[in-house]
């Protein structure tokens, strides 16, 4: 039976929605409840690539990943759980010169914020990767503390915990409205029944925008399909997440001996189909192998899809709004919500619970979109 | 990509599968079938046990015979076989289909229409040690016996008495196999009574409310220890009992293949009568995906006699939308399918799934 | 395990006599038959190591459907034995762990 009151309704069930749960609880928040439509993780985040990466185009992202990763380091420690969290490097080399040049620039950025990150030369990006192929790379960078874990664990874990603490978690229960009274957040509308709260916290992933619509906010965000595929699992050849933004690809071989790899394909229109392609399987397998050829010899065990909630400048959209009291969101990931989600997720409960507001929370905030003056991270597919 | 000659695909050659291919052919229409083992013929190649029913059923003919029956209704010109190779993926919206043959390359093909006739493949239950070699499915225990000539084991403890718990007991006997004991959990034989009770006069012990509590071994099963049930279906503590088996044999039900008919996008139903979760269809066997069929095991769990049925019907169905036969003479061929069906499923046996069939129908994807 | 020497209905004609190697252990068989077979009556029922728990594990399903079989074949890891036919000169290893994937 859904409650009939809540002092904070969280929508989703992802990593971003279950993190925060349970950070509020922790400090002491009660009468949360988690709406998800579907069940816990089917969404974005059951789907994500698992890369945890420090590596990005602009300082905010930068330094936002960097305290993500000082999160996970402890997370299963915390969680009492092993959510596979691992530091097995990001490895990313550059095939032309203007992404040779353009990394440049960025680990000069990088370092600057105190990441431990390299530009190497190809022989030295193959002394870490030996079967990667380097006859066309310029460079690459390199760093040791990127890595990857398990999403689904991560967000069980968070999940189990936050239910643990007194969090109510309803699935198969889709919100079809939010109430507003005077400028105030008043009730959200299932088709299950009405919760009344004077808080919401939209962390609907690839929905976000259909869910901000609802209290009318309109987000600049579009929806795309991302594909994704697993080979079948063989002993460990290669530590590092390998990405190319020449060919758009990442993939890295996760614990169990798969290697994950996936792909944004630039002619897909908006929209919030998650089915697969025939042209996704073709076209990536044959991009991997230009990268390292050895992987021709695997068999592709099963692909699926799932959406990037993409903004403007690739960054998220954080906070609370002017105009509607009690929303508070943490949309927009452009494809990288499970690696920034649970620090956006401390964030955003000492926002909700202790009114401390972090600096990057206002340089996230929907409002930079208004004065149009935008930086986007192109180290992103 | 490959520009098709073929009119249809039909994914596995067993009773289905090449039932659905007799029809086709029969009306002119050119066939691809894909199967992912050696031979062709499913689980019939595999059935040394005289089938039941009528003659329309193939009753008194035994299983192995089938296939070639079955094949000698196929017009040769008319069909081409892919054995050993595997159809690994359905693509919307036009149906293209990977298929890696002969385990060794890649195809690509795009089809009109497509039969899902993939089959089932075994349950696996708990029970401590139950990854030790040794253990096998009952499909397994027949392919080994039946198909390649070799006895499975010295001793073997059968685990479930369904039809399949006993027909593959009794031909374990006619192998050269000691069957020690064959155990059912449930209260009484599941299967038919013509075949319990001939392995009960050729000497198997059978306990029912009696489930395997472990298996013995390290490297492979030396023994085992069963269990007696109350009428709750909890252990009774006391009664267990130490057996010495070489071999175990699981035949604990089968749950049906339908992930390529997932993949394709169809849209799926939880009917317990049927297997649990199945691919909806219609009773022209075609799924909520327009062109893309389903039958035998792999739309719920039945017999090989109704999978026949059900692949004739979906090529039937096919050739009727194709309109290669008149749609007069289609209409009477598929009317007297139906009839059969219904006729296989009126004993005390088809009540389960003539429920699962009504609440199949239940519900529409059209 | 042993072959079935007569049987009440069924007659298994044999194919050609070959040789598959099984860990540098020679093995006959007979065309026509899949690598699991060969190897069961050989005594052979440890077919791989499970990956996690290292545990034996031998053939269950016979379908292709399980990966409890999965071998390494002519130097490809991962291969169902149980719906692959042998062929003379093949050789058939152990996978204790994931398989390996090999160089040229």
């Amino acid at each position: 039976m859904l409650p009939k009151t809540a002092d904070i309704v969280i929508i989703g069930g992802g990593i971003n929605g279950t993190s925060l749960a349970y950070y509020l609880a922790k400090k002491g928040i009660k009468n949360i409840v988690i709406l998800e439509k579907n069940f816990v993780c089917s969404g974005a985040t059951g789907r994500c690539g698992a890369g945890i990466r420090q590596q990005w185009g602009t300082p905010e992202n930068t330094s936002l990943a960097m305290e993500a990763v000082k999160l996970f380091e402890t997370l299963s420690e915390e969680l009492d759980w092993d959510i596979e969290y691992e530091q097995c490097g990001y490895l990313i080399p550059a095939f032309t010169d203007e992404f040779a040049d353009q990394f440049s620039k960025n680990v000069r950025m990088q370092k600057k914020l105190g990441l431990d990150v390299s530009y190497l030369t190809p022989q030295e990006a193959k002394d870490i990767v030996p079967d990667l192929c380097v006859d066309n790379v310029r460079a690459a960078t390199y760093c040791s503390t990127d890595g990857g874990g398990n999403p689904l664990l991560t967000t069980y874990a968070y999940a189990h915990r936050a239910k643990e603490l007194g969090v109510k978690i309803h699935t198969k229960t889709e919100v079809t409205d939010i109430t507003v009274s005077g400028g105030n957040i008043t009730s959200v509308v299932t088709d299950k029944g009405t919760i009344s709260t004077p808080m919401i916290f939209n962390a609907a992933g690839g929905h976000s925008q259909e869910i901000a619509a609802m209290v009318d906010i309109d987000l600049p965000i579009n929806s795309y399909r991302h594909q994704i595929l697993v080979t079948e699992p063989v002993e460990h050849f290669f530590d590092p997440m390998i990405i190319s933004f020449d060919y758009n690809i990442y993939f890295r071989q996760v614990k169990h001996g798969s290697i994950l790899m996936g792909c944004s394909d630039t002619s897909e229109k908006p929209g919030y189909d998650t089915t697969s392609t025939l042209d996704f399987i073709k076209d990536i397998t044959t991009r991997s192998i230009k990268i390292m050829p050895k992987l021709k010899k695997l068999n592709v065990l099963r692909q699926w899809a799932g959406l990037y909630n993409v903004t403007p400048d690739a960054m998220p959209i954080i906070g609370d709004v002017a105009d509607v009291g009690g929303y508070f969101q943490a949309v927009g990931f452009s494809g990288h919500g499970y690696m920034l989600g649970p620090k956006v997720a401390t964030l955003m409960a000492e926002l909700i619970a202790d009114g401390k507001r972090d600096e990057i929370i206002d340089r996230l905030s929907l409002e930079r979109f208004k004065s149009g003056n935008i930086t986007v991270d192109s180290s992103v597919c | 990509m490959k520009t098709d000659s073929f009119d249809v695909l039909v994914i596995g050659g067993g009773p289905a599968g090449l039932c659905a291919c007799a029809e086709l052919s029969r009306c002119g229409i050119k066939v691809l079938l894909v199967d992912e083992g050696p031979v062709l013929g499913g689980q019939l190649v595999k059935q040394t046990h005289k089938f039941f029913g009528s003659r329309e059923h193939y009753a008194g003919v035994r299983g192995i015979e089938i296939p070639d029956k079955l094949q000698e209704e196929i017009d040769e010109k008319l069909i081409t076989v892919y054995s050993s190779s595997t159809v690994v993926g359905i693509y919307p919206p036009n149906n293209n289909v990977l298929i890696y043959r002969d385990q060794k390359k890649v195809e690509e093909h795009s089809f009109k229409y497509i039969i899902i006739a993939t089959g089932a493949s075994e349950n696996m239950i708990l029970f401590e040690n139950n990854d030790l070699p040794g253990i096998y499915g009952a499909g397994a225990v027949q392919t080994l016996m039946n198909q390649y000539g070799i006895i499975p084991g010295k001793n073997m403890l059968m685990v479930g008495a369904g039809n399949i718990g006993l027909i593959v007991s009794y031909q374990l006997l006619q192998a050269g196999c000691r069957v020690k004991k064959l155990i059912e959990a449930a209260p009484s034989i599941g299967g038919y009574l013509v075949h319990a009770s001939k392995i009960i006069r050729m000497g198997i012990p059978v306990q029912t409310s009696t489930t395997i509590l472990k298996a013995i071994g390290t490297e492979k099963v030396e023994g085992a220890i069963t269990v007696k049930l109350d009428e709750n279906w909890n252990q009774i503590e006391g009664t267990e009992e130490e057996i010495e088996v070489d071999t175990i044999c699981l035949s604990v039900g089968l749950a049906p293949s339908y992930k390529l008919a997932v993949h394709a996008g169809c849209k799926q139903i939880f009917i317990r009568e049927l297997g649990g979760m199945i691919p909806w269809r219609n009773s022209s066997q075609e799924t909520s995906v327009n062109g893309i069929y389903i039958a035998g095991d792999a739309c719920g769990v039945e017999e090989a006699s109704s999978a026949m049925i059900e692949g004739r019907l979906a090529g039937l169905n096919i050739a009727k939308c194709m309109k290669r036969l008149s749609e007069k003479a289609c209409n009477e061929k598929i009317d007297d399918n139906l009839i059969s069906l219904d006729k296989l499923r009126s004993g005390p046996f088809g009540e389960r799934i003539v429920e699962g069939i009504r609440k199949l129908e239940g519900k529409s994807y059209e | 395990m042993d072959r079935i020497k007569n049987h009440p209905i069924l007659d298994f004609e044999k194919n050609e006599k070959i040789t598959i190697s099984f860990e540098g252990r020679e093995i006959e068989c007979f065309r026509g038959e899949t690598i699991v077979s060969a190897l069961s009556v050989a005594g052979i029922t440890t077919l791989r190591e499970n990956v996690k728990t290292h545990r034996p594990q031998g053939l269950f399903c016979a379908i292709g459907k399980c990966s409890s079989c999965l071998m390494e074949v002519n130097g490809v890891p991962n291969v169902r034995t149980c719906i692959v036919l042998v062929e003379d000169g093949m050789t058939v290893r152990r996978q204790n762990g994931k398989g390996v994937l090999h160089e040229d």
